[in-house]
């Protein structure tokens, strides 16, 4: 059972969750909201923001914006910068880069074009938003940056060379930047999932699911809410000492 | 407080220097305090004091007071 503390460790601050209208994006947003923050919720479709505006009412501020647009990205800051000082909102204390896309494909096949797109939406723009976050989060010398990166990067996998790739130039920027932003209290931590019951991985046919079901440990797939419950336990002061970590959330994957 | 003032305060409130040392020619670097962890609080105290979002070839730029004041100048902030 939940206790009240425990259930308001992210209250007093506002976070941002690229990616928000995907299952493990909803899944975190409505885990930072229950833990007592503000969420800025960014995503591409404006059904899924909306519903969840008014799932949370004043607790989501929905922004649509493509993560792989600079100018788009900066004019989302320039909104929070402007409205994380509002007394519903409060600072950004927490920047989720939950946005991505997956393709597989053999090397034989992988066109240029499809690594130069996994690169920008995977690991370019979760880039682009750690340097405007942190210049946000420094004037308070607190806050905390929480990757989504991928068992396939930290593992590898077969035809998925270019998302593990990508993956993994994450986890790298994670475990430096832990490094260079601890001086000013930001701690920079990534979550790599394993499979995950979500959109992406429903095309899986029963018996090729029930194959990678055999090879983790604990028997069954992650449900969204497995990693949105990890991320927002690296958000809070819970993991307070705790920084340039990869957190496999997998149930134990035996590749 | 005038445009300059606030601009001191922020250099004095980021490197924890003291008012008199805030002067046009103070350079990133020369002192212990304007590191780049300083450098990095510096911006976050000039956007928020004058409510901007600097480009990042501005933050590279920036690297003396003089030079705070002319790249804010770009941003209709006039000293």
């Amino acid at each position: 059972m939940t206790s009240p503390s425990e259930s308001i460790v992210l209250k007093g601050g506002s976070v941002l969750v690229t990616g928000a209208t995907g299952d493990i994006g909803r899944a975190i947003v409505t885990e930072c909201v229950q833990a007592g923050a503000a969420v800025f919720a960014a995503g591409r479709n404006d059904e899924k923001l909306d519903a969840l505006v008014h799932q949370f009412e004043k607790r989501v501020t929905p922004l649509n914006y493509d993560v792989t647009d600079e100018k788009a990205v900066k004019e989302a800051f320039r909104h929070i910068q402007k409205h994380q000082n509002q007394s519903n909102v409060g600072p950004l204390m927490g920047l989720v880069n939950c946005a991505g896309i997956m393709e597989e494909a053999a090397l034989s096949v992988n066109t240029m074009d499809g690594l130069k797109n996994q690169l920008n939406v995977n690991f370019l723009a979760p880039y682009q938003h750690m340097q405007l976050a942190s210049r946000l989060m420094a004037r308070h010398r607190h806050g905390s940056i929480v990757n989504i990166v991928s068992q396939v990067g930290e593992l590898g996998a077969n035809g998925m060379s270019a998302y593990g790739a990508s993956k993994a130039a994450l986890t790298g920027a994670t475990k430096s930047l832990a490094k260079e932003l601890a001086a000013i209290g930001i701690r920079v931590n990534a979550i790599a999932p394993g499979f995950v019951d979500t959109e992406l991985t429903r095309h899986f046919e029963p018996e090729a699911r029930a194959k990678i079901e055999d090879r983790i440990a604990m028997k069954r797939v992650g449900r969204a809410g497995d990693v949105a419950r990890a991320v927002v336990f690296l958000l809070s002061r819970q993991s307070a000492y705790t920084t340039g970590h990869v957190l496999p959330v997998d149930g134990l994957f035996c590749p | 407080m005038d445009n300059q003032q606030k601009l001191v305060q922020s250099f004095v409130q980021a490197l924890g220097v003291e008012e008199g040392q805030v002067t046009d020619q103070l350079t990133y670097n020369t002192i212990k305090e304007w590191d780049s962890t300083a450098h990095m609080i510096l911006i976050s105290e000039i956007e928020n004091t004058f409510d901007v979002m600097l480009d990042t070839d501005d933050i590279i730029d920036m690297s003396t007071v003089a030079k705070a004041k002319e790249i804010l100048a770009n941003y209709d902030i006039s000293f």
